[in-house]
């Protein structure tokens, strides 16, 4: 019985996860050293995402000009989960929530555990602060934006397959591709995991934002499935994989091993975000020359087409804080201290449209793709008011995808999509 | 009960005086020496019964209570009573039935598996010499690792970039699917999580065979029987117990499948790999569905124990079939 006891508990230990949400307390945390009087000093404390570029020290560094000047001592926290995406509900629920949170962005859930920033004079010009606008409120500010559509490309490659341009629409990037792997390159690189869904998205969001401006609105009011949306892409896809310019084996790859197998230099094109090109700085001099282009766009359609773009360094404030004054000055200090900006920008791969051109020549061209974007949009499941009516899209559009990798077929794929936002809806 | 019955002789010493007192001096003595007991007993299970409330009854009474209710877990949101939604939906989700399709397949395959090699290792280590304790250490060490490490690094052996694959591709072979074909990825999943988990249960075996009395082998062996007829008369009857707790422990562990998922296939190709706690822990907790979450966890906690009540119901039955026959 002492198994069966054992057993029972290891099980219920999934169950148990849910309760630890609500047993430890019944406020929302902050700090408790803030000043009622609403004069910056105290403590404050912000939870951040750690990262190999964005570690502890990093934090302590950006932020000591800030306690130096205010006297806030500010203390970074790390995620008590694998995400702040993860471990600020919890926090939220067990009462202990930070007064400043950074990475993640206001959705319905937790709209009324935060700060509206609305009357905050520093907010306006902030990047992208009101494309992230909840009914024309300000919940959360940043410092730059991650740019998603981008086409990293091998221009040996290009070269020795005679390609002489970027391909700007879906036939001659097809044709790139056949030309590619003519010339013994794998034409177009993809990877297992989350990188497969996010892939697809990133080469579609010129188009299909082109050909259905704020798509998820359109889904959200029923004017537009998302099946339909996407079914032009999963074609493209199909025939792809079909033609074996992707590889099948591609849906059970590592993303970073897609990221070494580009750096060879065995590879022709890679969908990446903007990020990759700090991978591609960090990772020494490849033995060919990067280029990278925005993704084609359909036949007719202006190119290049709208950035799919997420804003970079989001910094929210918890509604709870007991020391908000505190709280609001250190995102202030955040988000428009010059330093603290080129600090940001250059740390993580950011960029800021108008912002002075990186002296990297692929940090440079992205700049530029940034800076050429007719706008910027909004990208899988959406923000502010272009959302979807659905959350955890990513994970589910990302099976979907690796279904054409395993034989379904785009219009399958299309269904699917349809089933699985009329189910969550 | 024995103190009832007999008494020792200090025992009888003390107890003359209050017999000689009268049977109201002995009631009364008799009422707070029980409650004393009864006390002393009390003090003493109390930390436990504590510890057992408040790490398990408490958080399965909540999961259980959540399952009933649309709740985003946050605290501005009250739990709205929606009785059987969750559960409904939970088995008319496509999604949330094939994890438990896949999450099944895990734990039958694999605790044959984890159960087949631990045993049939066990067996070749029992005795003790420099080599078997070597060979122990080796067997453990997989369990000792992270399961996240343990994804990883077959990620990188049997990966289409793997080292497998890449042997393979110098050989002039063509590349095997391991973790790009959805059938392929669930048995190499299988594999692998066997082959993390099986060090326990070898463990298991090697204690549960010190338990085989030496002279039953011995006489068996006298009466001519051989290897195989020694282990079916002999070891397997007194390893019996063993294998009920190896069988229900690998089992559960098995339907609790999570971080391998995550390092070895993120639950795909094509969500061909999602196990029921994935689905739990990666899919309904992001989306903040914790009623779904907690109806799928007390799913999960009804299927470990139909599992180990149907393993000691087996064995019982079996244990009253061989006393009939004996």
């Amino acid at each position: 019985m002492s198994a069966l006891r054992w057993g029972r508990g290891r099980a219920a230990l999934a169950a148990g996860a849910v309760s630890l949400l609500t047993l430890a307390g019944c406020g929302n945390g902050g700090s408790s050293g803030g000043n009622a009087d609403g004069e910056v000093g105290g403590e404050v404390r912000m939870l951040v995402n750690l990262t190999p570029n964005l570690d502890q020290s990093y934090w302590e560094e950006l932020v000591a000009p800030f306690e130096e000047a205010t006297g806030v001592s500010v203390e970074i926290e790390a995620p008590t989960g694998s995400s702040v995406a993860e471990s600020f509900p919890q926090q939220l629920a067990a009462g202990t929530a930070p007064d400043v949170i950074q990475s993640i962005f206001p959705d319905d859930d937790t709209l009324p555990q935060l700060v509206d920033l609305s009357d905050l004079p520093w907010t306006e010009g902030t990047p992208m602060v009101d494309d992230y606008a909840i009914d024309g409120s300000r919940y959360v500010v940043g410092v730059g934006s991650q740019t998603q559509s981008l086409v990293f490309y091998n221009k040996t490659a290009f070269e020795e397959a005679g390609i002489a341009e970027p391909p700007a629409t879906w036939a001659e990037f097809t044709e790139a591709l056949g030309l590619l792997d003519e010339a013994g390159y794998t034409p177009l690189q993809t990877a297992g995991q989350f990188q497969t869904g996010l892939q697809l998205q990133q080469l579609y969001h010129p188009t299909l934002n082109t050909a259905h401006p704020r798509w998820q609105t359109s889904v959200a009011d029923e004017e537009l499935s998302a099946g339909e949306a996407y079914l032009p892409m999963f074609q493209h896809y199909a025939d792809w994989l079909e033609a074996g310019y992707i590889a099948q084996d591609d849906v059970g790859l590592d993303p970073a091993a897609a990221d070494g197998a580009f750096l060879e230099g065995t590879v022709g094109l890679y969908p990446q975000g903007s990020w990759f090109a700090t991978t591609l700085k960090s990772g020494g001099e490849p033995p060919f020359e990067v280029g990278v282009f925005s993704p084609p766009v359909d036949e007719g359609q202006e190119y290049p087409g709208p950035q799919g773009a997420t804003m970079a360094y989001p910094y929210m404030i918890n509604a709870a804080s007991g020391n908000i004054s505190s709280a609001q000055a250190l995102v202030e200090y955040l988000v428009t201290d010059e330093t603290a900006i080129q600090s940001q920008l250059t740390a993580d791969g950011v960029f800021r449209q108008g912002a002075e051109t990186a002296d990297d020549p692929v940090l440079a061209q992205v700049q530029a793709i940034l800076d050429e974007a007719p706008g910027l949009v909004a990208v899988g499941e959406g923000f502010g008011d272009t959302r979807l009516p659905v959350t955890g899209f990513n994970p589910k559009f990302t099976e979907i995808v690796q279904g054409l990798y395993t034989g379904q077929s785009p219009q399958e794929a299309a269904d699917a999509l349809d089933d699985w936002v009329s189910e969550n809806r | 009960m024995a103190r009832t019955l007999t008494k020792t002789v200090p025992e009888r010493a003390a107890a003359a005086p209050a017999e000689a007192a009268g049977p109201a001096a002995r009631r009364g003595r008799r009422g707070w020496r029980g409650w004393r007991d009864a006390g002393a007993r009390l003090t003493m299970v109390a930390p436990a019964l504590v510890l057992y409330v408040g790490l398990l009854v408490v958080p399965v009474g909540y999961a259980v209570y959540y399952s009933f209710t649309d709740y985003n877990g946050f605290p501005q949101q009250i739990p709205e009573f929606i009785g059987w939604e969750n559960y409904q939906r939970v088995f008319q989700s496509a999604d949330i039935t094939d994890s438990m399709v896949v999450t099944g397949t895990i734990a039958l395959v694999g605790a044959i598996l984890v159960n087949a090699a631990a045993l049939g290792l066990a067996l070749l280590l029992q005795r003790t010499g420099g080599f078997t304790t070597f060979g122990r250490v080796v067997m453990f060490y997989p369990h000792v690792l992270s399961a996240l490490v343990v994804g990883f690094l077959w990620q990188a052996i049997l990966g289409p970039q793997g080292v497998v694959n890449t042997m393979l591709e110098k050989a002039g072979r063509s590349s095997m699917p391991f973790l790009s074909d959805p059938t392929w990825a669930l048995w190499t999943l299988i594999f692998v999580i066997s082959w993390s988990l099986f060090g326990v249960q070898l463990v298991l075996y090697l204690a549960g065979l010190q338990t085989v009395p030496a002279d039953l082998v011995e006489a068996a062996r006298i009466d001519g029987a051989g290897r195989w007829q020694t282990f079916r008369a002999v070891t397997w009857p007194a390893l019996a117990p063993t294998f009920s707790v190896a069988l229900i422990t690998s089992g559960i562990s098995l339907l609790k499948t999570y971080d391998v998922v995550v390092s070895l296939t993120g639950g795909g190709p094509a969500g061909s790999t999602q196990t029921l706690a994935y689905s739990i822990l990666a899919v309904s907790f992001p989306g903040r569905q914790i009623g779904l979450a907690s109806a799928e966890a007390v799913v999960l906690i009804i299927a470990a124990a139909i599992l180990a009540f149907t393993v000691l119901a087996l064995r019982r039955r079996a244990e009253e079939g061989a006393e009939s026959i004996g």
